[in-house]
């Protein structure tokens, strides 16, 4: 409850709106009620022998409240609901901020779609039960009241009795609604297997086909099919349970109200039309009813989805600005590194350890070794993802004592999953620029990265979308796209993390000589598998499988030894050599 | 992605809300289960009849018991009408019960009938997809094929329950209502059936326009959720671009529309609803108004007036639901559209009619390639005529880089496609006389990263074939050196795989893939060796597990170990969809072409 107040404090930030809404939902339920009694009284007239004026005055009075009616319900439903909509709109936009600024540490280790859901389902749990869920409450709370007043005042006995089976009506909801929620999720989840068994199934098709098992796996997901069947009949048996009572509850009273009500105008205690307002008013109490007994279904529901979303909001974000900053000093392409390690949260190992390490302002330093031997998380550490043990420097200060925008503003990264996202090349290459680029930079950076006729050919050039939506973009495609990216913050430090894996070897050779002769003072750090693309660095890190340094050298002397450098070389020189033929 | 063909997107959506030949097919699937259609029906129908008794009896103690004592009387009418009050009363509450009984069994056997129905397609639906051409599902994301056995199949359901059914039953209800109407009151009636309309027009404009609400909202919300994914996945570039500011301002951005969107599909909520409300109301006005006139002038008893009242309630719902009933019925046929055009896609590699049965197994199983040339695209071969031989008990490799067409020949001796040109026998019959399944079943193939489904690991080597028999599970995992392997798991044979073999490390999953092939005992092996390296104690395994499979069986392998290579009869070398040498390791080791090349790049230690 703590926690669902503390969201509900975010709609006061729509003050006006809300209370306005708040404000038209009795109102709502009052005119509502007054067509009713209209309606009522005019039929008692009749009976009294009030004969037709009496119908024409009520049937003014019912076209003023029907009208009252209908313009408050619009206003409450549009000023409460869309506050909601409003507070949706912001707690998501934080929601993001704050994924966007996490430790890359909690990304890794929680799984997005999680992350999705929390934004998605459980904000919306969060508003459907503050927004619409309070409105019906408020409705029901106004409702059951004043028409308790009104009915005991018409006759107390049958008011009493005809709430015998709306009050079992609602507590059965509060008691069905979990249970449907929970056969609901179990028939979600049957969806979720079939989906599933039917995606293993066309992924692995080749040794579904080649052991001729069609047979065998279609069975095994009629299975599947078969449980959902059943998931879907208790389900739909207890939506039956939900909808009989309902039914049943709602006919009883008529009941009661043609037993004691009948005997009443038998006696001559009831009018004609006070009868007729015992049943529209039961009619109208039985909405809010249900509802109520709803929302009270919902209500754990609600705080779990409150309760992950507060997860978030309230996690701290580890890596930030200290709280005293020194200035950047020193040149930012210049990096020392004592004695770093890192190991990942969770992990016994470091995954890399013992690193000693001068990277001079403007020089290139190549980093190597076998799958799996840190050389991506190394990298990351240069921009300060990760939190190590040891101490690096930029320039001549500790990346933890310098501002976030210190330490990554002059860097340009390129990753190694090629990420880019579903938006035009230029938007693509602007995404880290200061300054966006004009076109003749475009073109100048297009050149730089050998992708300037790839370019020109795309239908819409420049302006071109990528990804699902645009044009598909092959491998060294996205590779040359992510350095240009990177290039167009002309970043005193570029960093490539096995970012020339899917371009041909000419045109890698041709975007290494690019890359040293665009920038003199520009630092290079490049992690490869391919070893040419280290071939002319200053220096070359390679590192063990252990992630601890096994050699540090230029390619001449690497290459002429007896380790892993020397024995990948050769290799790879007999690869090309195989290309060529 | 290029490769896939757009036309099976999603984006086939039929047009129209009706279509009989769509509705005739279906209709078609659901003649097996015809007699849970009449008992819906019978439900429906008696429920109807019970709903319209409750009316009926307040209009015969209105107009009988309480008229007779409002008109004047003694204590004797008194309590005659009393009596006469608590019988009614006594039928009302029977008809109460038994309706609740039959709401009850509205709801349950209704969404049954749908089920049934829907799991007899969805059944069969996979079952045919199964036995589609391989070039069926490298042509299609498997996530749309996900689509047409899920979400396509449940829009199918809604249309044979609150689609089809409801939708007859609402429409003879309002026929019914009306009639029933007009014999109650002539002149009241015609007051309510003129205003109805007004009330059909409402409910069909929104509805039309809420689903173009939703649609527009589900939209935005897709973009909204693709944004947020894509940053979640590059969440690393934003932090070190430093650019969390504008990917923020961005989702802003997205989140505006998103937000716009629902609020317009909000007011229109706000306004349909009252409006309806506001409709009703003017027709229980106007009912009123002719009602009272009536009374007044003695043609109406209050009893009548009553009746009508409560049926004109009942008439209000099924009227607006018409709109939804509508949107319902045109979502169900373009997924049937979807789903029918899966059942019309045939195989193209499957038994022909005279399917001679695979020759019985002798010694002599041998397998031979004919100037075999295979390519996707018109005009572009991937293998050109390539001839070899598999001799009885011989093991074949093939070598080559990547692209070279290796995957290729196992795609055709499997008979995943038929060759372009030329033919590929299986003691000396063409496989394309051959049942594929059949020729399959006397296959064992081990594929590269050997793909492990989710069930035990006895499920996963005896994969349901009742040539298997425990027997044969036991010898299969000796030879394929697994044994020590299952007995450290947990609960041994019945350890659950997660998805895709998770926790085995990829050179258990190679044995557990040779125990698989070996435990049919196959006639034919097709193997294509894992790259991946894997710890020494491992290799071994893999390496005597591969013999034993091997061993005294015709084999075709896409060769990546040393030791198999140099343990094969014949080695092939593949270059660019070419054969370029062939022969023994030796022999091609002595002739320092190709194959010398790819030996010193893989294997120079």
């Amino acid at each position: 409850m703590k926690l669902l107040a503390l969201f509900f404090r975010r709609f006061l930030a729509h003050k006006r709106r809300l209370l306005g809404g708040l404000l038209a939902v009795p109102l709502t339920r009052l005119a509502d009620i007054a067509v009713t009694l209209v309606i009522g009284d005019a039929i008692n007239s009749l009976q009294t022998g009030g004969g037709i004026d009496a119908i024409n005055q009520a049937l003014l009075w019912l076209t003023a409240y029907a009208l009252a009616q209908a313009v408050f319900s619009f206003l409450q439903r549009w000023w409460v609901v869309s506050t909601s909509r409003f507070v949706e709109r912001d707690l998501k936009q934080e929601l993001f901020d704050k994924l966007s600024r996490l430790p890359f540490t909690f990304h890794t280790e929680s799984r997005s779609g999680d992350l999705v859901s929390r934004l998605t389902s459980d904000v919306e749990h969060v508003r459907m039960f503050l927004g619409p869920g309070l409105m019906f409450a408020l409705g029901g709370l106004v409702m059951l009241p004043v028409t308790l007043v009104l009915l005991l005042r018409l006759n107390a006995g049958l008011a009493l009795t005809m709430a015998i089976p709306l009050a079992i009506m609602g507590l059965s909801f509060r008691w069905l609604t979990p249970r449907l929620h929970a056969s609901s999720k179990a028939v979600q989840e049957g969806i979720g297997e079939i989906s599933h068994r039917a995606q293993e199934n066309f992924a692995g098709i080749r040794v579904v086909k080649g052991f001729a098992r069609e047979g065998q796996q279609a069975e095994r997901f009629a299975d599947a099919s078969k449980t959902n069947l059943n998931n879907q009949v208790r389900l739909a048996r207890e939506r039956g349970l939900a909808h009989a009572i309902t039914a049943t509850s709602s006919q009883l009273t008529m009941v009661v109200i043609l037993l004691i009500g009948g005997r009443a105008m038998i006696r001559g205690e009831l009018g004609y039309g006070d009868t007729l307002i015992f049943i529209d008013l039961t009619l109208k109490l039985f909405w809010p009813i249900i509802t109520l007994g709803w929302l009270a279904g919902m209500y754990p529901r609600a705080t779990a989805a409150a309760a992950r979303v507060d997860e978030i909001l309230s996690r701290d974000v580890e890596i930030r600005d200290p709280v005293a900053p020194r200035e950047a000093s020193g040149p930012a392409g210049e990096f020392r590194l004592r004695d770093v390690s890192y190991t990942y949260p969770g992990s016994e190992e470091p995954a890399v350890s013992k690193i000693d390490l001068d990277v001079p302002a403007g020089s290139v330093l190549g980093i190597v070794g076998p799958t799996g031997c840190g050389k991506s998380t190394l990298l990351h550490l240069f921009g300060r993802l990760y939190d190590s043990q040891g101490t690096i420097q930029q320039g001549t200060v500790p990346l933890d004592e310098l501002r976030l925008a210190d330490v990554r503003g002059p860097l340009g990264y390129v990753p190694q999953d090629s990420f880019l996202f579903s938006d035009t090349w230029t938007g693509n290459v602007c995404f880290g620029a200061a300054v966006a680029p004009d076109a003749e930079r475009l073109r100048e950076l297009a050149e730089l990265v050998c992708i300037d006729r790839e370019v020109d050919a795309f239908p819409d050039g420049y302006e071109q979308l990528i990804g699902e939506r645009g044009v598909t973009l092959s491998g060294g495609q996205r590779q040359r796209t992510c350095i240009a990216r990177a290039l167009a913050r002309d970043p005193a430090v570029l960093i490539l993390d096995d970012a020339l894996s899917a371009v041909d070897t000419q045109t890698e050779a041709k975007l290494i000589d690019h890359l040293h002769t665009a920038g003199q003072e520009r630092t290079v750090i490049i992690a490869a598998h391919r070893l040419s693309s280290v071939r002319a660095a200053d220096q070359i890190l390679v590192l063990s499988a252990d992630g601890t340094p096994e050699a540090l050298g230029r390619h001449a002397e690497l290459a002429e030894g007896t380790g892993w450098y020397a024995d990948s070389w050769r290799r790879q020189q007999a690869r090309e050599e195989l290309e060529e033929l | 992605m290029s490769r896939f063909k757009s036309s099976y997107d999603e984006d086939v959506v039929a047009t129209k809300a009706w279509d009989s030949l769509l509705l005739w097919r279906l209709l078609h699937w659901a003649r097996p289960h015809w007699g849970q259609f009449i008992i819906s029906l019978l439900i429906l129908v008696t429920l109807f009849a019970v709903q319209l008794g409750g009316p009926y009896v307040w209009r015969l103690a209105l107009d009988g018991p309480v008229k007779a004592v409002v008109e004047g009387g003694d204590e004797a009418t008194i309590a005659g009408a009393l009596s006469h009050l608590d019988l009614l009363v006594l039928i009302y509450a029977g008809l109460v019960l038994v309706q609740g009984m039959l709401s009850y069994l509205e709801v349950a056997q209704l969404a049954r009938t749908g089920q049934v129905v829907i799991h007899d397609l969805r059944s069969k639906l996979f079952a045919h997809i199964q036995e589609l051409d391989i070039t069926f599902f490298d042509e299609r994301p498997t996530g749309s094929l996900v689509t047409r056995v899920t979400s396509d199949i449940e829009n199918l359901s809604e249309l044979f329950t609150s689609g089809l059914v409801v939708l007859f039953f609402d429409v003879f209800k309002i026929i019914a209502l009306v009639a029933i109407l007009f014999w109650i009151d002539f002149e009241l009636a015609l007051v309510v059936a003129a205003l109805t309309p007004v009330l059909v027009l409402v409910s069909l404009l929104f509805r039309g326009g809420a689903r173009r609400g939703f649609r527009q909202v589900r939209a935005q919300l897709a973009r909204l959720n693709g944004y947020l994914q894509e940053v979640l996945s590059g969440v690393r570039v934003v932090q070190v671009f430093h650019r969390e500011e504008r990917v923020s301002k961005r989702f802003g951005d997205l989140l505006q529309p998103y937000l716009e969107a629902n609020l317009r599909t909000l007011w229109l909520f706000a306004f349909f609803f009252p409006a309806i409300s506001l409709t009703v109301f003017l027709i229980q006005g106007a009912a009123l108004k002719v009602a009272g006139g009536q009374i007044v002038a003695g043609e109406l008893d209050f009893g009548a007036f009553y009746q009508f009242w409560i049926y004109l309630a009942l008439l209000v719902s099924p009227v607006r639901e018409l709109g939804e009933r509508y949107n319902v019925l045109q979502a169900a046929f373009a997924s049937a559209e979807r789903v029918f055009q899966i059942f019309d896609t045939t195989p193209s590699i499957a038994a022909p009619d005279d399917a001679t049965a695979p020759p019985p197994p002798g010694a002599g199983d041998r397998v031979r390639f004919e100037d075999v040339s295979f390519s996707y695209v018109e005009g572009s071969e991937v293998l050109s005529d390539l001839s070899f031989e598999i001799g009885a008990g011989q093991t074949v490799a093939i070598v080559g880089a990547t692209g070279a067409g290796k995957s290729t020949v196992v795609n055709l001796l499997l008979r995943f496609h038929d060759p372009s040109h030329g033919r590929i026998l299986f003691d000396a019959v063409d496989l394309r006389e051959l049942d594929p399944h059949a020729l399959r079943e006397q296959c064992g193939l081990v594929l590269q990263d050997d793909f492990l489904f989710e069930g035990s690991v006895r499920e996963n080597i005896v994969m349901g074939r009742e040539s298997v028999s425990e027997a044969s599970l036991e010898r299969a995992l000796r030879m394929s050196c697994a044994n020590d392997l299952v007995e450290r798991l947990p609960q041994g044979l019945d350890e659950p795989m997660r998805e895709r073999g998770g926790r085995l490390s990829t050179g258990e999953r190679q044995l557990l893939a040779i125990a698989r092939a070996l435990a049919g005992d196959p006639r034919l092996v097709i193997l294509d060796e894992a790259t991946a390296s894997v710890d020494s104690g491992t290799e071994a395994r893999i390496e005597e597990a591969t013999q034993n499979l091997l061993s005294g069986r015709c084999a075709l392998v896409i060769a990546h170990r040393l030791s198999t290579i140099r343990r094969a009869d014949l080695i092939l070398v593949l270059h660019h969809g070419e054969l370029r040498e062939s022969g023994t390791h030796q022999e091609l080791l002595e002739r320092d072409g190709i194959y010398a090349r790819l030996h010193a790049m893989q294997f120079s230690e």
